[in-house]
């Protein structure tokens, strides 16, 4: 569903991405850890061809997202780290356009409460302007956002930022929803916990490159952490 | 067109909940009502004075065709000031007649010309300078400062409202973060770009374009007519076209993806040089390809020619006041009239100099046209020019409208002096049936062929740079940085 093959990106002398190869296929969480500044949004950027690669190339549902950038977004959904939504319409109002940009209708007000519900925004709140909205109410739009989207991909640039525990762990029961339906999740995080419970695959980025890729079950959470904390070190 | 009319609704909702387009929007409707009303408020004076000239000539005209009845009839003695019998007399002030050019119903859009360059004229048999600088003189506050019209607001604020709305369009949703966001929808930014600027576009042009020619339509009933509906709809055409070249400067400089700032400076240069500094380089750069002749100099020629005049016809201007005394010598007797010594010298002394000056007057007018087609030629350096001249050339009160009226000045006044040559130097008297016959202005409208012409030139003049910056700019999209 999600693929990248010897994908590269630099800027001038500094490679950002450095013959990445990674695939996420339906029904798989892929976790992606790494230092700052180690290419995980950009390999976000990239998929959403917000970037140009330098090299290789990244598709969505078998499509270069280069060559059919309108096309390969319709299959997937994104949440970045900061939702940023209009602050002078109401959660429900900005829901209510994102959704009719990614399905091309507008869906009924009362199917769009359900969504914010799902995610935590009662109705009161959703009526509110988002200039009033805290982050993490914020963010809670935008997981909505991506629901109303429907599709078989997500790419998630820390999406849990600025969430309180309860609402964080809401999203991960989200996405094991999401990843049981056989939706392809790619996400990127500093919580190693977070990654060691939700993801299916575990792949950690240093200088560009995906130094490890491995299976959740198959690792514990301290020998995650070692691991981890193994690469950032050598 | 789904996803256009989505970006669209949303753009519309946006605008309405932000204070900028009520500010914006009120802003201009008050500018464009004052310009509207000044234009309107102007015209009804010019069409007042008109009236009123033409009416006084009438009046004039009755009374000295009665008096000239009452003469003939010794019912009236003839006055050596005012004898309607007398050729000299009737084609010097005493009979003149008026050429005009008419109020246009559209003059109230653009003033124009009119400034500075009177719509009528008291024509007489005396020298052309005589009566061409010394009619209707404007305040030199208003000659200085200009009027205050919808032309003004149009050309000169528009663009400015234009930056205001739209000078952030894009920039700001990548600032505040809303791009990455829009743009992982399956939506292009060329249709995010197109939706955005529509709303804008549409809000605006509804009161530049709209908005005057309905209150027009309302405010002037002639306007309505059917012969008006191609210049009225022009008009808008130009203010849309003008508007489109600023919405698609936006839209390039948008493209580029600077910061806001950065785009609010560079469309604000933009229109200091577009509006401020081409026209002023190009009007200096005209005076010095074709200078027009120096008014001085004008001035200096006229006071020589006329004080050669008065010497070469000194005898007859001496000629003493014996027709104060004995008015009777003034009355016709079988169809001849002593045109006085006096009245003989003024004409001849005028026409000399009329002859004399006819050169440096006719290298004015050559100079002046020469000059006019250079700004057409010129002018699509500066969309301001373009729009101006647009703008003024539909309200029928562009230079070119006024450059007709003088050639029919002057052929008039040919006609006029034509007419009463040979009977003030034979003495033939003036009878009932010369009223009918003399010279009478009849004002005939430019080809309207000639301003179809130049409004299609006008037009894509402003529509060709138009789309070229709209090129720029969706070439500029293909690259943009959205991160």
């Amino acid at each position: 569903m999600l693929e990248a093959k010897h994908l590269s990106k630099h800027f001038g002398a500094t490679a950002a991405l450095d013959d990445v190869n990674l695939r996420v296929d339906p029904g798989e969480i892929y976790c992606l850890l790494g230092a700052n500044g180690a290419g995980k949004t950009t390999l976000i950027n990239v998929f959403l061809n917000f970037l140009d690669p330098t090299e290789g190339e990244a598709r969505i549902n078998g499509l270069d997202v280069t060559q059919h950038a309108i096309e390969t977004k319709r299959h997937v959904a994104y949440i970045p780290e900061q939702v940023m939504l209009y602050g002078v319409l109401s959660g429900l109002e900005n829901l209510r356009y994102f959704a009719a940009l990614a399905t091309g209708r507008h869906a009924p007000r009362a199917h769009l409460l359900v969504l914010l519900s799902d995610v935590g925004l009662d109705e009161a709140a959703a009526l509110r302007r988002v200039s009033t909205y805290s982050k993490g109410m914020r963010q809670k739009v935008g997981i909505a956002i991506a629901m109303a989207k429907r599709t078989r991909a997500l790419l998630l640039d820390e999406p849990t930022s600025g969430l309180d525990p309860k609402a964080a762990n809401e999203f991960s029961q989200l996405l094991r929803r999401a990843k049981d339906d056989g939706v392809a999740v790619l996400t990127t995080t500093h919580d190693l916990f977070h990654a060691k419970q939700t993801g299916t695959r575990i792949g950690i980025m240093k200088r560009g490159r995906i130094v490890a890729d491995l299976s959740s079950e198959a690792l514990s959470h301290t020998d995650l952490e070692a691991l981890y904390l193994q690469h950032m070190q050598g | 067109m789904r996803t256009l009319k989505l970006v669209v609704e949303h753009e519309a909702r946006l605008l309405l909940a932000d204070r900028t387009l009520w500010l914006v929007s009120g802003l201009f409707l008050l500018l464009v009502s004052y310009g509207l009303f000044n234009g309107m408020e102007q015209a009804a004076v010019k069409e007042n004075a008109l009236g009123k000239v033409l009416e006084a000539e009438a009046r004039g005209e009755a009374s000295r065709r009665a008096l000239l009845v009452r003469i003939l009839n010794n019912g009236a003695m003839p006055d050596p000031f005012g004898n309607p019998t007398d050729p000299s007399a009737m084609g010097g002030g005493y009979g003149s007649r008026y050429a005009y050019m008419p109020i246009s119903p559209l003059a109230s859009l653009a003033f124009g010309q009119s400034d500075v360059r009177p719509d009528y004229y008291k024509v007489t048999n005396r020298s052309k300078i005589s009566f061409i600088y010394d009619t209707e003189i404007e305040n030199p506050w208003n000659l200085l400062s200009g009027h205050f019209d919808l032309s003004f607001v149009i050309v000169y604020l528009f663009p400015l409202l234009i930056f205001a709305l739209s000078y952030n369009f894009l920039s700001a949703e990548r600032e505040h973060g809303t791009l990455k966001m829009l743009l992982s929808q399956s939506l292009g930014l060329p249709t995010l770009v197109a939706g955005k600027i529509a709303v804008r576009a549409i809000a605006l042009l509804l009161w530049a374009a709209v908005v005057p020619l309905v209150a027009l339509a309302i405010m002037r009933p002639e306007a309505r007519s059917l012969e008006h509906v191609w210049p009225l709809a022009s008009w808008a055409a130009f203010v849309v076209a003008y508007g489109g070249i600023w919405f698609a400067l936006a839209v390039a400089v948008n493209a580029f993806g600077r910061s806001s700032a950065t785009n609010a400076l560079m469309l604000v240069g933009s229109w200091i040089v577009c509006v401020l500094v081409v026209p002023v380089l190009l009007n200096v750069a005209v005076a010095i390809v074709r200078p027009a002749p120096s008014r001085t100099e004008l001035a200096t020629r006229t006071r020589l020619v006329t004080s050669d005049a008065l010497n070469r016809n000194a005898e007859l201007l001496a000629a003493d006041y014996q027709y104060v005394n004995d008015a009777e010598l003034l009355r016709p007797k079988d169809g001849k009239i002593v045109v006085a010594g006096r009245m003989r010298g003024i004409y001849l002394m005028e026409k000399d100099v009329d002859r004399e000056l006819e050169g440096l007057l006719d290298a004015f007018n050559v100079q002046l046209a020469g000059q006019q087609r250079l700004v057409t030629r010129y002018g699509a350096l500066s969309p301001a020019i373009v729009t101006y001249e647009g703008l003024t050339a539909l309200a029928g009160t562009g230079i070119r409208r006024h450059l007709h009226f003088q050639k029919q000045i002057d052929a008039f006044h040919r006609r006029w002096r034509d007419f009463f040559d040979p009977k003030i130097l034979n003495g033939v008297a003036i009878t009932e049936e010369d009223f009918d016959r003399m010279p009478r202005f009849t004002w005939t409208e430019e080809d309207p062929a000639v301003v179809q012409g130049g409004v299609v030139t006008g037009l894509l003049q402003l529509l060709l740079p138009a789309a070229g910056l709209l090129a720029i700019g969706l070439w500029r999209l293909r690259r943009y940085a959205v991160v």
